[in-house]
């Protein structure tokens, strides 16, 4: 074996620190070399030629290079050998500069390194074996992430050389940041007018894959041999019958603040981002089920009611409640509300009156006259019972007739309702709007059949009825237990509602009280001062908060005179020849926890009082009347039915049964919610479908709810009857007016996004929109990848120190931009975003965030000087009048052409003032905001009240930039920025083979240098792609089979899934290397066990002698 | 310590982080001490222990191992096998007599070139503070 070493001068870079003649000398005695001689420049051409005619020469098998590092000329010096007839894997490099002459001073210790490293080098080629690369083929696609003006541009050169791009974008459109641009320095050439062309033409271009509103997932391969995740996010918005009219986002009720516009304008859920947009096709933005919507137990869309309302369209919103049941007049009086709990809107000031505003909408319906609905055609043979019409029969009937089933409902008692008509009092639910109610229902084609009680399934099922649904609620009075309860003038609350409904004539005596703390009782009590009682109470075991009943109700109960006395009960009732003679009662304190979670209440020994009464009303609890009900259904121990609880069938086949007689009393939300979905299993159950799978619907509900620059605005109050009319049964919530019911809806923050109102898909002529659309995953083979994925700007609020995020005429550059934009917030007007005015005085301050490792980035954001140049120009142009001032504490105009031209132009020809200095403090005073701060040049403080200041905040990549970096596996800086694989030379690739960069993911840069990456990343593209083959890399993986023992542990270590397994004809089970796959990086051979494995170029015993060398 | 005491330093470093951060700290012209003598490898991971376990039987006075940081390897999961690899051999060098300290590893990214010098530096003071190994 004969080596030959090279040792270079590199001018004085080498030489200056290491005696170059020292190491030759001590290079030609190592072993096995044969030839050492030095050179001033070895990479030069001569420095090359030397190094051919020494191997030619001297006959040589094997070089080292001791020179620069091997990241910057191993290519180099293997294509020198190479050419010289020698296997280009037979070099190493000795890096004896960037490691050794540059970093050591002591010109003695830096020899006797690199000496060393010389020795290492040689050791290490001595073990070096020819490498031979493979040849794969390449798939001539191209991906651009990011379609900003260098993702543009990049595609746009791609696909005129004749190859397929596939250009991936985040947001609906194309276009990136300078569609937000107004004008462009030094030009001052309209943004749009140079862009939009530029977009027409990616959209033309036929080589060109658009895919908008679409993000990389993953990407998998090496360079030829990518293949690439996009997830294309649902627009519910056919792209291809989109015409782009705008009626959807016409008719949509939701606002929202436009991204676009920077929150200085909104948009609707149905968008375009702004009006020149590629594609021009619509995007419906849906943030996830609103809280309330969610909360519904029924699903009602109380979000998409509430919009349409506060757009005035109320015969739209009412048809969204009947989309889902049709109590909108009931529910929207007595309702227990749980989605007002959860509204957002409750975090800023109080929840949406979303209650109240559903019963707006019936009582606007009733008011201007309701049409007659259209019957709903029966499609379906199956008839179905109904057994019970109360809130769960009816609504499980109404769900049943649209879908085209016959249905009817029977109801034992003269009128239908159940508990609705038969235990809600007059004033909360007057039997007028009921009866209004369920004529509509009626109207529909739902069968109610009154004085119809049913006592044997069997019979029904006789009738020919293909499945029942019973709903018969619990209507039974629970007793206390108490002794005498059954005396004469004792009567329970149940059965006291009834009555009074029925229009039985009851007569109560001065002095009512009320055992209970539930509705009934609260109802009971509010009815006993109706009927002219003159005392009445209530007695609740528990304390006030735990009161169970509807705290308004309990709160008007107080009003209207109802004494309320807690932790006490009855012990007896004292009864005196068979009349009431009053009622003894005992204090109680609250104990320990029972099953419910409630605490116990625990009576206390010897504090028994009498209470002097005339009525007691009992209101302790419903049962369900098991006599009523057919004998073989399974009951539970309360005598409540057993269903099965995802698909409520009862025990015996056919039969269904929810609401009250399932879960004991509860709220009438909870019988529409079992109701509807009963209605799912009978109709599954007549259809032969599986009942049980996928019941329960997988609601994504919304997250994040931004409620930034929500000003606080006190909810509606419901106007009340006068307390002196509550002894009549009027009604004693009046309804909100149609004013009251807009500004009411118009506090809904909309969470959802878009509500689902389904106003859109009325107005799409084009029936492009689809609101079942789900996110697609689209895979594709790939050959090279460019990541332009541009920048952004942080959040104003990062900048408090000047006023950002704090006063709302302290805006970004960018948002200046949209002022001063035609298509902006304002049409063009520099506004004030505060008052609207336009302001005289202008402060801009320059290098927010910038140049500063201590408030934000240690770089120079490189075109702020030169837009606020731009700007102090415009804004002279819109008003004469303006004056700029410009505080920096540096000014440049980054070398390019005309720039410093501009900046005289901005100073001269529009009169901004340049104020070198720092700023101490921005404050509000008034209607200004005062900057202060000290000119350095006139060394004296400076105070300007300007009407608007403009922050240079400094750019950062887009949100996502390192997320999408990992996916490629590329390496970034710590300021985010994507490392390029060479500074200097090399500024558009990256050290993953395959895989480009253009634009601002790089670094702050400006149009024409994006533009030009873009060129350059689609030049190397298409030189990759002018090849038919590409070698591979050959320093791979190989594993040695005899020593191999198949424990196949470097198989799991593998990040690449590059070790499969093989069975050899002797029956063993070895690994085996899939050199496609596998990318070189050794973890197998140090996870090998048997020393079976090995890296081609870093194999253990060339690792070793480099070791060992160094001890020789 | 031993007057005139040099540490040597076996330094095993990445390909893509810390090798390209070493070279950073050269074209910076960062300066830090001469002992380190650096081999270059593709990954922290493909560091097998025995490499180490030889350099301090031949003699080192210090290993260094160095890699991307976590969550950036350039093929994706060698430093995480190397950390935990390495935290077990720490514990068995230890045993054998051959302090914690004079096994190191440190994450370098490609575009830490101060940090790398730092490392180095504080190493070999380190290094020099605790003197030549001791005869077993």
């Amino acid at each position: 074996m004969k080596i030959g070493v090279f040792i270079c001068h590199c001018g004085t870079n080498i030489a200056g620190t290491v005696n170059v003649p020292q190491v030759v000398e001590a290079a030609r005695k190592m072993p096995m070399v044969a030839h050492a001689e030095d050179n001033r420049y070895t990479c030069s051409d001569p420095g090359q030629a030397s190094i051919r005619e020494a191997i030619q020469k001297h006959h040589l098998d094997k070089v080292v290079v001791a020179s620069c590092s091997p990241r910057m000329h191993e290519t180099t010096f293997r294509r020198t050998v190479a050419a010289a007839g020698l296997n280009p894997y037979l070099l190493e490099m000795a890096n004896i500069r960037e490691q050794c002459s540059w970093v050591h001073t002591d010109k003695e210790a830096a020899t006797s390194k690199a000496i060393e490293i010389v020795r290492m080098a040689v050791a290490k080629v001595r073990r070096d074996e020819a490498l031979f690369p493979k040849q794969v083929g390449i798939t001539k696609r191209a991906l651009v992430i990011g379609a900003g003006i260098a993702g543009m541009q990049t595609a746009l050169d791609i696909g005129s050389a004749g190859y397929q791009v596939v250009l991936v974008e985040r947001e609906p459109s194309i276009g990136g940041r300078m569609a937000q641009l107004d004008k462009t320095f030094p030009t001052l050439d309209c943004s749009a007018c140079i862009l939009t062309p530029k977009m027409v033409d990616v959209a033309r271009q036929p080589n060109i894959s658009l895919l908008t509103y679409s993000e990389l997932e993953s990407i998998e391969g090496f360079i030829g041999n990518f293949k690439a995740r996009i997830r294309k996010k649902a627009r519910y918005v056919d792209e291809i019958k989109c015409t782009g009219c705008g009626e959807c986002a016409r008719a949509c009720p939701v606002a929202m603040s436009s991204e676009f516009e920077l929150a200085l304008g909104e948009r609707k859920a149905a968008y375009v981002p702004f009006p020149q947009a590629v594609p021009n096709v619509y995007t419906i933005d849906k943030r996830g089920y609103p809280p309330c919507r969610a909360t519904c137990p029924a699903g009602v869309n109380a979000q998409g009611y509430v919009a349409l309302i506060s757009q005035g369209k109320f015969k739209e919103a009412l048809e969204v409640v009947r989309r889902t049941m049709p109590f909108a007049a009931v529910c929207g009086r007595i309702c227990t509300h749980p989605c007002e709990g959860e509204c957002e809107r409750g975090k800023v000031d109080q929840p949406v009156a979303i209650r109240s505003l559903k019963r707006f909408l019936a009582d606007y319906e009733f008011k201007v006259g309701r049409e007659k609905p259209t019957p709903i055609a029966t499609t379906k043979q199956a008839n179905v019972a109904v057994i019970g019409s109360g809130p769960a029969g009816l609504a499980c009937a109404y769900d049943l007739t649209k879908a085209g089933y016959p249905v009817t409902v029977f109801e034992a008692a003269p009128k239908a309702g159940g508990l609705l008509r038969y235990g809600i009092p007059e004033y909360r639910l007057p039997e007028s709007t009921l009866d209004n109610e369920i004529s509509y229902i009626e109207e529909l084609g739902v069968q109610i059949r009154t004085n119809a009680p049913v006592k044997d399934l069997g019979d029904i099922f006789n009738q020919g009825y293909k499945a029942i649904f019973l709903a018969t609620g619990a209507g039974l009075s629970r007793k206390m237990g108490i002794p005498n309860e059954d005396t004469d003038g004792v009567i329970h609350a149940i059965d006291f509602l009834r009555q009074v409904n029925a229009g039985v004539e009851l007569h109560l005596g001065g002095r009512v009280v009320v055992v209970g703390g539930g509705n009934a009782a609260v109802d009971a009590a509010r009815v006993a001062h109706r009927l002219g009682a003159k005392e009445v109470a209530i007695i609740y075991r528990r304390s006030r908060a735990e009161m169970p009943a509807v705290a308004t109700e309990i709160d008007e109960a107080e009003r209207e005179g109802v004494k309320i006395h807690i932790l006490a009960a009855p012990v007896r009732i004292l009864s005196k020849d068979g009349q009431l003679a009053g009622m003894e009662c005992i204090q109680m304190e609250l104990g320990e926890p029972d099953a419910s979670g409630r605490r116990r209440p625990v009576p206390i020994k010897g504090s028994e009082f009498f209470m002097a009464v005339d009525n007691v009303i009992i209101a302790v609890g419903q049962a369900v009347d098991r006599t009523a009900l057919p004998p073989w259904l399974e009951c539970t121990s309360w005598g409540t039915l057993v269903v099965d609880p995802t698909t409520l069938q009862t025990s015996i086949d056919g039969v269904f049964a929810g609401g009250d007689v399932v879960s004991g009393p509860s709220d009438v939300i909870a019988a529409v919610a079992a109701g509807k979905e009963a209605a799912i299993s009978i109709e599954r159950y007549l259809e032969g479908m599986e009942l049980t799978e996928g019941r329960a619907p997988q609601i994504k509900r919304v997250k994040e709810v931004p409620k930034e620059g929500v000003k606080t605005q006190k909810r509606k109050a419901m106007p009340l009857l006068d307390l002196e009319k509550r002894r009549s049964f009027d009604e004693v919530e009046l309804g909100f007016d149609e004013k009251t019911a807009i500004e009411e809806a118009t506090r809904c923050l909309n969470c959802g996004g878009c509500s689902e109102c389904m106003e859109c898909l009325k107005a799409c002529e084009a029936k492009a929109i689809n609101h079942d659309m789900q996110d697609e995953h689209i895979e594709l083979d790939i050959g090279a990848i460019v990541m332009a994925t541009g920048y952004h700007f942080p959040a104003l609020n990062a900048y408090e120190v000047y006023g950002g995020g704090k006063y709302p005429d302290v805006i970004s550059a960018l948002q200046l931009e949209r002022l001063l934009s035609s298509y902006g917030p304002s049409g063009g007007e520099v506004v004030r975003p505060s008052d609207g005015t336009h302001p005289k005085t202008v402060v801009f301050i320059a290098c927010v965030g910038s140049r500063d490792e201590k408030t934000g980035n240690g770089y120079c954001s490189r075109v702020c000087c030169m837009y606020m140049a731009k700007h102090a120009i415009m804004l002279r142009e819109h008003d004469p009048e303006v004056q700029s001032y410009i505080f920096y504490p540096t000014v440049r105009g980054p070398g390019g052409k005309m720039f410093e031209d501009f900046l005289v132009r901005a100073q001269e020809g529009a009169g901004a003032i340049y104020l070198r200095g720092e700023i101490n403090e921005v404050y509000q005073e008034d209607k200004k905001i005062m900057v202060c701060g000290r000119d350095l040049e006139k060394d004296e403080t400076v105070k300007i009240p300007a009407d608007l200041v403009v922050l240079a905040v400094g750019m950062t990549p887009s949100i996502g930039t390192t997320d999408t970096a990992r996916a490629l596996n590329i390496s970034y800086d710590d300021r985010h920025f994507i490392l390029e694989a060479h500074p200097k030379l090399r500024p558009v690739e990256t050290t993953t083979d395959g895989v480009f960069l253009a634009g601002t993911c790089l670094a702050p840069f400006d149009i024409p240098e994006s533009v030009a990456q873009g060129g350059a990343a689609a030049a190397q593209i298409v030189t990759l792609f002018s090849h038919d083959t590409l070698s591979t890399e050959p320093m791979v993986a190989a594993v040695d089979s005899m020593k191999c023992v198949g424990c196949l542990l470097c198989a799991d270590v593998c990040p690449f899934n590059a070790m499969e397994s093989q069975v050899l004809r002797d029956g063993r089970t070895v690994a085996v290397v899939n050199e496609s796959v596998c990318k070189g990086c050794g973890l197998c051979v140090s996870a090998c066990r048997s020393q079976a494995v090995s890296l081609r170029g870093f194999s253990p015993e060339q690792v070793l002698s480099e070791v060992m060398a160094l001890w020789q | 310590m031993a007057v005139g005491y040099q540490p040597r330093i076996v330094g095993f470093l990445c390909n893509w982080c810390s090798y390209a951060g070493a070279d950073l700290a050269g074209t910076s012209r960062i300066s830090y001490p001469a002992n380190i003598r650096v081999i270059r490898l593709p990954c922290s991971g493909r560091v097998d222990p025995m490499l180490i376990v030889k350099s301090f039987e031949l003699g080192a006075d210090g290993v260094l191992v160095s890699g991307c940081h976590p969550g950036e390897c350039h093929y994706l999961e060698g430093n995480y096998h190397a950390r935990r690899r390495f935290a077990l051999l720490r514990s068995l060098l230890d045993y054998l007599g051959i302090e914690k300290e004079r096994f190191q590893v440190e994450w370098v990214s490609a575009s830490e070139g101060k940090r790398f010098s730092e490392v180095v530096s504080s190493f070999t003071g380190e290094l020099a503070r605790l003197g030549p190994r001791r005869e077993a």
